[in-house]
């Protein structure tokens, strides 16, 4: 049996030497090279561009324009509305305009400095406050690119129930998800006249669809393949080069190779949002919530990525995981000249997470009523009703979680000043919000009876490849060497959506699981089970049948109310509970994350060792969000000025599991990829509080703004 | 990407300053880790000279009563001599601290000192050392003081045809002594904040202070109006407060009032009381 079982990740040996090959490994002695010029002004219409001295530069093969477009000059995710290439106008600094075509590298980004472009300016809308009163359109439908609402119960009636009743507005910053690799593809022209791409890449199918409607061909023209990903944590779900890519080999026919830099990534790449949450919560003298009322805000840049995602992620989730009998959420994204926020592992989820925890601990410490018996008290469990009054019926384990940790926050003992601890706690639903989400999958019988796995869906690090393959072998009762993966290719599997939303454990790996069950029955007839091998198998049965056998699996989940909210938008939730003990040097303003515990119910660990991967990165990360991790538009470039954790700022970390199985998932499974990071940040703003003694409104917390709270105080 | 140049690794000191007398548009690289970061960014140069074979630049000796620091000595061998260990700790514990273990592998102090960042770990210690400098060319050889050498962010009085030989030190082994930075990380930061402190007491008095602040005003500074007014005055609490607010005076003096001040005032005062003690 290897689910549940520490089986080593597939991809360990190659990455450990080196010989996984990622996008740039895969360049050809002949590639070209392709990079993007962008735009300089937050918004403009471009007057005039001036090519001649780029063209002049020897090694420069071609400049591409919004009119090279064949086909659609829009993609986008939820909803088709950015330009490939800027068409006229520009609307945020960064924005692509050209792809410049060198001989190599070299020669195509100097190219890039000899361009010239003559931009007519228009009024910028910089903030999310600014475009709801602006009489300047960043979009011509207005600036609001998403408004949700969510009503549960009677809100003055809950507040009227409240005994104690606390609100502040909580702020949080733009995140970059600094993945190591850098947005990275090469692409070229096959045989057949079809244009192949191997991108670093969270999907692959849907980026083959956009590349083909943007070239005006069928899908079956375009092939996507994902190299080795270095990274993705939301970033590369959106197109990002694979489109350049696309349309340069569709013009010369000759090998293309894109690579991001750093600075370009910094520049380009989708954002986590900066949210503003005026957050007001109630609760009755014995720590019973009773009442959640939040307002929040999102500036979302001016092209819609995922900002729909996460503006309705965040008003469902709100409340974070407590019964709340009434809640009403409004949930606003506003389009401005900033750079754009999409996907980032949480969608939204953490920010609320930071608003939720500190509010509860106000509460708590104001009714003098433990952090964690508040937890419990309010806590969602079997039989609840949720924010959106969906009731929890399988797998809902947060309670489990808190009695893992109880025992070590019950025992804890400041050592030192600034010592502090600090809870947090997070419930997110799994997979897509209230719209189908489904994952193919298929297995074959090949060649000297290899069972081979076809999968669409990305490996980005998170180890996908190998919980699949575990899934597979115990449905099958197969080894590892019975198995091929053949894994992100848009010619030999079907769509499994986006390695996203923590779905791919759960939603993949019940694809894979039905079907290997199919193959099962198939073998079972074959006499696999009695003894006889799989390459005889093989030979007997392969001229009679096909012996390919699908998966598919669409978790059940509903759309929710338009107005209010209310509904089943998820098939499953992961709960968690973090504990964070921090030590702050009140002198300097310095905190240090010392160690954390983190309970999960994850329904079913099919790899133990991966889950604790993840937890580790989602604390890393957290920790990152909490206290130093912020890009300023304009101003952050590299990692000069944005400051990312590094293995000195990681704490120890007790990883605990919970396995309350979900029955629609694979041997109970469910994901775990974002609720690891999801309650960190949160935990250490409780623990800062806890330790010195301040309110932290603000993200991050890094050494200034901790210095000047801790100065306010002692003044006060 | 880097722009092309030429690399030349001369064996001794006079083979390195021979070809900085006959070639232009030549420059010492002296562990890389800022030039080329800066070269990647377009500065150019047509040669590189690359001095860090040249073993006599390497290494911390005691010499005629003072320590003696090759310009090409790393970081790393810094933090690790039992020499500074022992008589120049602060200068120790700053190389500790700087860049990650590769940069500390790769850099010299030699080269962080010529690159004169206002946020140079290794020239708070150096001042409280009163480090003497010598430089190096085919016309001769002159002296001067580390203070003397900065004479503005990123730039020092060396000339393009000179290299930094090494640097002359004044051991304090009986002194309390240490280097404190406040960054935004752990490690592997830019340093917010750096105080190198050295104080010899005797019986209760402040016998000798030294005191410098990186990072704060537009070059580190050595607090010599904060050290005048120690030396003599005995080491307790009301003593040190009057201290911190000359030191807090000085650097309003020197720099004006800054937005980063909000956060770095205070830190000065909290560190300098921690560091000055009294009772």
């Amino acid at each position: 049996m290897f689910v549940g079982k520490e089986l080593v990740r597939v991809d360990a040996r190659a990455k450990a030497v080196g010989s996984a090959a990622f996008a740039y490994d895969l360049k050809t002695e002949d590639a070209l090279f392709a990079c993007v010029f962008r735009s300089e002004r937050h918004h403009g219409r471009i007057r005039n561009i001036d090519l001649g001295e780029a063209l002049a530069l020897e090694g420069v093969v071609r400049i591409l324009s919004a009119k090279d477009i064949p086909g659609r000059n829009l993609f986008g995710s939820i909803r088709k509305d950015q330009p490939f290439l800027a068409d006229g106008i520009v609307r945020f600094a960064g924005e692509p305009i050209l792809v410049v075509v060198g001989k190599d590298e070299g020669i195509a980004r100097r190219a890039i400095t000899l361009i010239k472009v003559d931009y007519e300016d228009l009024t910028p809308v910089l903030s999310a406050a600014d475009a709801a009163v602006s009489p300047v359109l960043v979009r011509e439908k207005g600036n609001v690119l998403s408004y949700r609402t969510l009503r549960k119960g009677d809100i003055d009636r809950g507040f009227a129930e409240a005994d104690v009743v606390v609100e502040h507005t909580f702020t949080t910053q733009w995140v970059d998800h600094a993945f190591m690799e850098t947005e990275a593809g090469f692409a070229y022209p096959d045989g057949d006249g079809r244009i192949n791409i191997r991108s670093s890449t969270q999907n692959v199918h849907y980026k083959r669809s956009e590349v083909a409607a943007m070239l005006g061909v069928p899908d079956g023209q375009i092939r996507v393949l994902q190299a080795t990903t270095g990274g993705g944590f939301g970033g590369k779900l959106d197109v990002t080069v694979e489109g350049f890519l696309g349309l340069a080999v569709h013009h010369l026919k000759r090998p293309v190779m894109m690579r991001y830099t750093r600075e370009e990534s910094f520049l380009s790449n989708t954002k986590r949002h900066p949210l503003s949450i005026e957050y007001k919560m109630g609760a009755r003298k014995d720590g019973t919530l009773t009442a959640v009322k939040a307002n929040i805000i999102g500036d979302t840049g001016p092209y819609a990525s995922y900002g729909e995602t996460v503006c309705l992620r965040a008003a469902v989730h709100a409340t974070g995981p407590y019964e709340v009998p009434h809640v009403s959420i409004d949930s606003r994204m506003f389009l401005t000249n900033n750079p754009i926020s999409g996907a980032m592992r949480g969608f939204g989820i953490p920010q609320l997470a930071f608003a939720h925890e500190s509010q509860l601990d106000e509460i708590a410490s104001l009714l003098r009523i433990d952090p964690i018996d508040i937890r419990m008290r309010n806590a969602l469990k079997k039989g609840s009703l949720t924010a959106t009054s969906q009731k929890l019926s399988a797998s809902a384990g947060l309670l489990e979680t808190l009695k893992q940790v109880e025992p070590f926050w019950r025992q804890r003992q400041k050592q030192g000043k600034g010592a502090g601890f600090g809870l947090g706690c997070m419930y997110y639903g799994i997979g897509n919000t209230g719209v189908p989400n489904p994952a193919n999958a298929h297995v074959e019988l090949g060649d000297e009876g290899k069972v081979i796995l076809h999968t669409g869906a990305c490996e980005i690090g998170q180890g996908s490849d190998t919980v699949l393959l575990q899934i597979l072998l115990d449905t099958l009762e197969i080894e590892p060497r019975d198995v091929v993966l053949d894994r992100g290719d848009t010619d030999t599997s079907l769509d499994a959506g986006s390695s996203s939303a923590s779905r791919q454990t759960y939603i993949s790996g019940k694809a894979v699981h039905e079907a290997g069950l199919r193959m099962r029955e198939f073998l079972e007839r074959q006499g696999y089970y009695r003894g006889k091998d799989l390459r005889d198998i093989y030979r007997f049965a392969k001229d009679e049948q096909p012996l390919r056998f699908d998966g598919y699996f669409d978790p059940p989940a509903r759309a929710i109310d338009g107005e209010t909210s209310q509904g089943a938008p998820y098939a499953t939730y992961g709960f968690a509970t973090h504990m964070a003990e921090i030590r702050v040097e009140e002198a300097t303003g310095e905190c240090r994350v010392r160690r954390v515990h983190a309970s999960h119910d994850v329904g079913k660990a099919i790899n133990p060792n991966l889950i604790r991967g993840q937890i580790q990165g989602g604390v890393a990360m957290g920790i990152g969000f909490a206290l130093m991790e912020e890009f300023t538009p304009g101003k952050t470039s590299s990692f000069d000025t944005y400051y990312l954790p590094t293995s000195m700022d990681m704490p120890e970390i007790e990883v605990m599991l919970v396995e309350d199985p979900e029955p629609s998932g694979p041997y109970g499974a469910k994901g775990v990829g974002e609720p690891a990071l999801i309650p960190q940040a949160a935990s250490i703003v409780n623990a800062l509080r806890d330790a010195v003694g301040v309110k932290v409104y603000e993200l991050p917390c890094n050494v200034e703004r901790l210095k000047i709270l801790l100065e306010k105080k002692e003044k006060t | 990407m880097l722009p092309h140049f030429s690399s030349l690794r001369p064996k001794t000191k006079g083979e390195a300053l021979t070809y900085l007398s006959d070639l232009d548009r030549a420059k010492l690289l002296a562990g890389g880790t800022d030039l080329l970061v800066r070269m990647k960014r377009g500065e150019s140069h047509d040669y590189l000279i690359d001095i860090t074979a040249i073993e006599e630049l390497s290494g911390a000796v005691l010499n005629g009563g003072r320590i003696r620091v090759g310009a090409g000595t790393t970081h790393r061998s810094l933090s690790l001599s039992p020499l500074v260990l022992e008589s120049a700790r602060s200068l120790a514990q700053a190389a500790s601290w700087i860049g990650s273990p590769q940069i500390r592998t790769m850099g010299t102090i030699g080269g962080n000192l010529v690159n004169a960042s206002p946020a140079a770990d290794s020239i708070p210690p150096l001042l409280v050392h009163d480090a003497l400098l010598t430089l190096e060319s085919m016309d001769g050889e002159r002296t001067e003081r580390v203070e003397d050498f900065i004479i503005a962010p990123y730039t020092t009085t060396t000339t393009g045809r000179e290299m930094l030989t090494a640097l002359s030190l004044e051991p304090l082994p009986a002194y309390e002594e240490g280097y404190r930075r406040v960054a935004k990380r752990a490690a592997w930061a830019i340093s917010r904040l750096g105080i190198a402190w050295s104080i010899l007491e005797q019986e209760g008095t402040f016998a000798d202070v030294r005191l410098a602040i990186g990072s704060c005003t537009p070059l580190p500074f050595r607090a010599r109006k904060v050290e005048r007014f120690l030396t003599g005055r005995k080491r307790e609490i009301a003593v040190t407060r009057e201290a911190v607010k000359i030191c807090l005076d000085e650097i309003r003096r020197i720099s004006g009032e800054r937005p980063s001040f909000t956060y770095k005032l205070p830190v000065v005062r909290d560190l300098l009381q921690a560091i000055l003690g009294g009772r």
